[in-house]
Order: C-alpha cells, then structure tokens, then sequence
C-alpha cells in the first residue's frame, strides 16, 4: 500500500472523522448512541453500505450523467440499504430489531451521500474503497466512545451482544443504582458532543502548534 | 434531445437493475421473514397466556381499530378471560402488542411484538419490567401522572410510547368488559 493509499485509508479515522470533523451524519449518531450494541450495529451498517455504494458509484462514475448523479446515486445507496435491512431481518433479526427506525435512515446519511459526491465519483475503485473503509471505521468507532460513555453515565450499564450464558449486559457498580439520566436524553447527546468536539479541537490545536514549533 | 433520452436511458436501467436485484432477494428473505414473525406472535402469545389454556381457533375483531383478534382463555374447562392482539401508535409508529385479560379486563400479562420506537427509550417496552406498570390495576394508567414518582422516573424520555400502549390496552380492557365473558 502506497503512502497516498495509507492516508486515503486513515484520514476518516481521526483527521476527517466523519462525526468529530465533518459533522456528518449527527442525527442517527445523536438517535442511536444510547447502547453500545446499538452504536455498533449502526457502525457496521453504514461501513457495510458506505462501502458498497462508494464500490458501485466508483465504477459508475463515467456512465452515470451529471444531471442525474444524485437520484442515481440515492437509488444505490436505498438499493443497498434495503438489501442490508432484509438480510438483517431475515438471518439477525436481533439486531434489526435494536436498530429500529434508524436503519431505513442510512438513506439519508449525509456521509454516505457526502462521500458519493465529494469522493467515489471523481476517484478510482480502489481508492473509493480505501475512503469508505476509513470513513466507516471512523464513524463505528466515534458511534462506539459517545454511546459507551452515555450508557456507563446515564444507566449503569454496557450493552453488547448475547454470546452462551453472557445475556450481553455488563452493570457499572455505583452508576447502575444512581444513572444520571440526562445522557440517554437528547440533551445529553448533545451536550456530550459538544465537549467531545471541543477536546479534539483542543488537541488538534494543540498538536499543529507543537509541529510548528518543532 | 440525445442529451436527455441518453440520460433518462441511464436512469431507467439504473432503477431497473436495483429493482431486480431486489426483488430477487425479496424472493430469498421473505419466506424467512414471515416465519420468524409468525413464530415471535405465537411465542408472544405464549408467554402472556399467564399459564390459562388459549383456545384453538382466534376470533377476528373488525369493529375496533386498536384490537385485530382475540383468543379465548379457559382455566379447567371453565373461561377465565381473554388474549387480544392489539394495536398502538407509538413515536415511531404503529406497533404491535399482545396481552392477557381476567374476564373483569384487568391486564394480566402484555408484551411488545413489534414496534419502531426510539433505542434506549421508547424501545424499553420490549423489557418485561415495563408492562409491569400495566398489570392488575382496575383502570390501566395511560398518562405518566398516574404512577408513582418511581415508576415515572424510570420512562422519562418516553411518554407518547407509555400512553401509546396505556392507551391500547385500556381500550382492549373495555372491549373484554364489553364480551361479558361471552
């Protein structure tokens, strides 16, 4: 892997993490972060059709004509989104279950559309694939920090997924008895955010000011 | 004009491909769907039927817009209430309940089927201290006022989904004080 197709790969993670510093997709990651199970399924869901569509938008990008890039590029994604839902449904439906509402919204992703646009169609297949993957990944795990620390505060616990005798749910001594309850609110979600985004502000501030001086 | 013909080509043959390929998995994924909810309302059924035998056949309810059919329940060969598959709009939408009644219309037992409710809020329904709220009361609470300041607390954030269902299941008390224990 070249150093352009590193950077290509690790740039959603951290540097252009889709909820942290494009602030895309801020609805389902407000919506869905009150579980860790939860933030997980939707992670995996997104990188599975952010993926998918970036793939097929990619290899479509000379065939399909501008004026219609977008209702082609809403199709695919809805294509992959439904395909997704059924799957799920069908053969896990646990987590179609816990996912609810928000699995239909993948639609209306801004990344999902945001990455379209701005990168698969101007880019080759292998770099779209890169850039999905890192962007997915970066909103997975950014899904995952803000719905484990609104689930430890605000009901004492850690939702993951049932595995043999293990019913998935893992109790915070002292919080499971007094939750504060605001952070499985709206309110909470947002205040979380806000200073969430303001300590990486902090950091890169702080990090592009050692560099300089170094 | 080739301009545009060329364009609404490449659309159609988009939507089209998607269309099929879809179909397709419906085809798949359909016959698994339906016997996985069928099995989850027989399940549901199950376990609210609070240990009463359910009748074999179910009785279909076209007069109310909140009850799709109801079983009989029956203790030693003698009716002891009724199981009715309800109907209530939550925050998320239509969903879909199941819940024992005494021939008084007290809920003896009830149980979220299915339901497109907000994650961590009103999808606590599913859990089965919720409906406890419900249970063995004389007139089902459909407001959070009603209860205690306790089991208040610990639905906030969620009162459309608790008067949704307080709502359902009140209305499913009347209609089994309306059968008489016919």
């Amino acid at each position: 892997m070249s150093k352009n197709h590193k950077k290509e790969f690790t740039k959603g993670i951290i540097k252009e993490n889709p909820t942290f510093v494009l602030l895309l997709g801020l609805c389902p990651t407000l919506g869905v972060t009150t579980m860790v199970s939860n933030a997980i399924g939707m992670g995996f869901s997104v990188l599975f059709v952010l993926t998918c569509s970036n793939i097929m938008i990619s290899l479509l990008r000379k065939v399909i004509p501008d004026s219609v890039r977008i209702p082609s590029y809403i199709v695919i994604i809805a294509s992959f989104v439904t395909i997704i839902e059924m799957v799920l449904h069908a053969f896990v439906p646990d987590v179609y279950t816990a996912l609810g509402v928000f699995l239909p919204l993948i639609v209306v992703n801004c990344i999902i559309l945001g990455r379209a646009e701005a990168f698969a169609s101007k880019n080759t297949v292998f770099d779209s694939i890169l850039d999905a993957l890192g962007m997915g990944i970066g909103f997975t795990l950014a899904l995952i920090l803000i719905a484990a620390i609104r689930e430890i505060f605000g009901s004492g616990t850690i939702t993951l997924f049932p595995i043999g005798s293990f019913d998935g749910v893992i109790e915070i001594p002292v919080l499971y008895n007094f939750p504060i309850r605001v952070m499985t609110l709206a309110p909470g979600a947002l205040l979380l955010m806000g200073y969430l985004k303001a300590f990486l502000e902090f950091t890169n501030k702080r990090n592009a000011k050692k560099e300089k001086l170094a | 004009m080739k301009q545009y013909f060329k364009t609404s080509i490449v659309l159609a043959i988009i939507c089209a491909f998607a269309a099929i390929v879809l179909a397709a998995l419906n085809g798949v994924t359909k016959p698994i769907i339906i016997e996985y909810e069928n099995q989850k309302t027989l399940d549901a059924l199950q376990a609210v039927s609070n240990d009463l035998s359910i009748s074999d056949e179910f009785i279909s309810v076209t007069d109310n817009d909140s009850i799709n059919y109801y079983y009989d329940l029956s203790e030693n060969g003698e009716k002891a209430g009724y199981l009715l598959n309800l109907v209530a709009i939550g925050y998320g939408g239509a969903m879909n309940l199941v819940a024992s009644y005494n021939l008084d219309g007290e809920v003896l037992q009830a149980k979220v089927v299915s339901n497109s409710e907000t994650p961590g809020l009103g999808k606590k329904s599913e859990e089965d201290w919720y409906m406890t709220k419900y249970l063995n009361k004389s007139i089902v609470p459909t407001k959070k006022t009603q209860l205690s300041s306790e089991e208040a607390a610990a639905i906030s954030g969620a009162s459309i989904t608790f008067s949704a269902i307080g709502n359902s299941l009140a209305i499913g008390s009347e209609y089994v004080k309306g059968l008489g224990g016919k």
